[in-house]
């Protein structure tokens, strides 16, 4: 039996943590949040690293940094990936 | 007939860099008839001489999005505003985040427009060990792609061959080039983007390293709750007294030159109503426009520093929760403060924040903010009313910027909460890269708004400023009798004692000048109204003075000095002049001002939109005259109500 990966909301990301943003992450969001998110590259399956915790919360995306307030960090949810540095 | 060239991408990706750089000054700011949002428009003239007209578009995210910016870029493409279809599109995208940017070309080359894609900041990639195929591009995405550094002007000559070619042909981008048919953000158009930015670009591999980088530092830094806000107040104190000083110099320079243009026409004409409509409607006018130039001027020019650094959208996170609390974004502060200098260019700052609603409750508050006209008549005032005690004139001096700003704040809490209630739109905002910003396109930007206004607000204002030239100098009263009399008194000792009779020369003028003023119709008009301000304290000649302050409120100290019997240029930190003010005497002989009149009218001064300027301007950003006159009646009946609580309470 595989256990299924945990799903928290990016808010509880610590600083340099990455996680994966997974399929309806987003859907708890109105739906102009949910767009422009996408168009600014936060999609299903994207990975994101967390620069700043916090509010704002200020993840890296690829090679763009997206500042977000509390409250829309605390309705993404994420899957954490594990640390590969040393 | 020139061929016309939308500009189109992502924001922070060069494009406005890109297009100052195709068409250097000649550009200007324009709208689509029925749209407030801006966009500006510029000629690129090649080395053979021909002319390609470019529509710089705002930076947006997806041409499908509900949001003002993105409807007016598709309706654009689609030929709904403005001259019809452009005959080609410029597609701009920033080679260090191709992936997010080729998902928005595609989405933008699936209207068929002939375009050309143009991959900028290639220098800041290659530094990356990030190589660009330009003919991989190409053949990828269907139409001519072009690598470029706008900063630098890589490849700026290649691009514009490549313009001038597409612009003048029918070819639209292949057909057989498949593009995603989902917008940017989807699943499909991501592995579309992912697969294409293989083909095209060799780059190292770069690997996950979680460690903390200097941009993380500097991000914590700039966006920490206290730190952040100490390093923001920093930062302001430091634009802010730029604006306050360094503006001095140019102003008074333009002051200067007025006044001596004023008169060489004043010697060159004939005594008469053309000259003075010369001199003080015409000259006077235009030196009232011209001399909110230099603070508009650096304003801009130190925004676009500190915008292009990327401090700017770190800074508005910073200040963001603080503002919230008033409902305002954190992108109103600098706004805010910014009018503490001149509520102009604070109010044509607010350009920065995206939500219409949040934009028009910082406009609308803005003026509560005590701007530099305002300072003469702070001095003066508070001189007036604590005459020998420089600390309490200290302290109400204070009072008065701490009082306009929690009445502008406090308005902005109550205007969220009734008139402009509303969702605010969350700060989601991309945080561009740290660099070196470019003082060429700093330059390009700050001449830009200062033509604008000059334009816009200019030509409005110089011409209220005639109508209230002709209200103040008209009709003409005659010679008043006792000034006849001391000029006559002038001549005779002439001979003996020249300072004597220079005196009471001026002596004369003065007199002339506040019979001309009683009797003209502003001063007829003062006569009428005196009744309404009659319950703050004010007799008829104050009203005067607050009516002709209109203009401008560093008016109203002119108008005292005259009606006072100090001279039109007296100096307002002058103690002597300070002492002849407060002896002034109303037509009944009791004193001008009294502690009561004084403390009503500093309250007033404080809270009142005594600026025309302001008010023509608030009607260019909002697009209507409703705002202005909303604002007016406002600020009017809340400085009115607290002038009248003070003098309630002094008297």
């Amino acid at each position: 039996m595989t256990l299924a990966p945990i799903r928290i909301p990016l808010s509880q990301l610590a600083r340099g943590q990455r996680a994966t943003v997974e399929c309806s992450a987003l859907d708890s969001l109105p739906n102009e949040h949910r767009c422009l998110l996408a168009a600014m590259g936060m999609g299903e399956q994207c990975e994101v690293r967390v620069c700043r915790p916090g509010t704002p919360c200020i993840v890296q995306i690829d090679r763009t940094r997206l500042g977000l307030p509390h409250g829309i960090a605390d309705r993404i949810m994420v899957t954490p990936i594990e640390s590969t540095s040393p | 007939m020139i061929p016309r060239i939308a500009l189109l991408g992502n924001p922070n990706t060069g494009k406005s860099t890109l297009f100052n750089r195709l068409c250097g000054l000649r550009s200007k700011t324009a709208n689509f008839p029925g749209s407030t949002v801006e966009h500006q428009v510029g000629r690129c003239v090649t080395k053979s001489g021909q002319e390609m007209d470019l529509i710089d578009l705002p930076g947006i995210y997806s041409l499908m999005l509900e949001m003002p910016e993105s409807k007016l870029c598709a309706d654009c493409l689609d030929g709904r505003v403005g001259d019809g279809r452009p005959d080609a599109a410029l597609l701009v995208l920033d080679a260090n985040n191709l992936s997010r940017n080729l998902q928005f070309a595609a989405s933008a080359l699936r209207r068929g427009l002939p375009s050309v894609v143009a991959i900028n900041m290639v220098d800041l990639a290659e530094r990356r060990g990030l190589i660009i195929d330009e003919r991989a591009a190409s053949q990828a995405l269907g139409v001519p792609v072009v690598a470029v550094s706008a900063r630098s002007g890589q490849g700026i000559d290649r691009l514009i061959a490549q313009l001038t070619r597409t612009s003048t042909s029918i070819a639209t981008p292949n057909p057989d080039t498949a593009f995603p048919t989902t917008e940017p953000g989807s699943t499909a158009s991501a592995v579309w983007a992912a697969d294409v930015f293989a083909r095209i670009a060799a780059h190292p591999d770069e690997k996950n390293d979680d460690r903390m980088t200097i941009h993380d530092r500097l991000d914590a830094a700039f966006t920490h709750p206290l730190l952040g806000i100490v390093f923001f107040v920093l930062m302001m104190s430091l634009l802010f007294a730029s604006i306050y000083w360094l503006a001095q110099f140019p102003m008074e320079a333009v002051d200067g030159i007025f006044g001596w243009l004023g008169n060489g026409v004043e010697m060159m004409m004939p005594a008469g109503t053309l000259r003075d409509l010369m001199v003080n409607g015409i000259v006077g006018g235009v030196s009232a426009t011209v001399v909110f130039l230099p603070q508009i001027l650096l304003l801009f020019f130190l925004l676009a520093l500190l915008e292009d650094s990327g401090y700017l959208a770190r800074a508005a996170f910073a200040v963001d929760r603080t503002m919230r609390r008033f409902g305002l974004p954190g992108q109103a502060f600098m706004p805010l403060l910014s009018s503490h200098a001149c509520a102009l260019p604070g109010i044509m700052a607010t350009r920065l924040i995206p939500n219409h609603r949040d934009r028009l409750a910082t406009i609308l508050v803005a003026p509560f903010m005590s701007c530099s006209a305002r300072v003469p008549v702070y001095a003066l005032l508070t001189g007036v009313l604590f005459a020998g005690r420089p600390l309490a004139a200290g302290f109400a001096f204070t009072g008065c910027y701490v009082l306009g700003g929690i009445v502008g704040l406090a308005t902005a809490a109550l205007l969220r909460k009734t008139i402009l209630r509303g969702p605010s739109t969350p700060m989601m905002l991309e945080l561009p890269d740290y660099r070196l910003p470019s003082i060429r396109n700093a330059l390009t930007i700050a001449m830009d708004r200062g033509m604008l206004f000059l334009k816009n607000a200019g030509s409005v204002i110089l011409s209220i400023a005639i109508v209230m030239w002709w209200l103040s100098a008209y009709p003409k009263s005659p010679p008043n009798p006792e000034s006849v009399a001391i000029e006559l008194r002038a001549v005779e000792v002439a001979q003996t004692d020249p300072t004597v009779a220079e005196n009471l020369r001026s002596q004369a003028e003065r007199l002339n000048e506040r019979t001309q003023q009683s009797g003209s119709f502003a001063g007829q008009l003062g006569a009428i109204c005196q009744p309404a301000f009659a319950p703050i304290g004010l007799d008829r000649q104050l009203t005067v003075a607050v009516l002709t302050s209109f203009l401008a409120r560093e008016v109203f100290t002119t108008t005292v000095f005259v009606l006072a019997g100090a001279g039109s240029d007296a100096d307002g930190e002058d103690q002597g002049t300070l002492a002849t003010v407060r002896s002034a005497t109303r037509d009944d002989g009791l004193p001008l001002f009294t502690m009561a009149t004084s403390a009503s009218l500093l309250i007033f001064f404080v809270l009142a939109m005594q600026c025309l300027p302001t008010l023509v301007v608030v009607a260019r950003e909002t697009g209507s005259w409703r705002w202005p006159l909303l604002q007016f009646c406002y600020m009017t009946i809340i400085a009115y109500t607290a002038a009248l609580f003070a003098y309630r309470f002094m008297s």
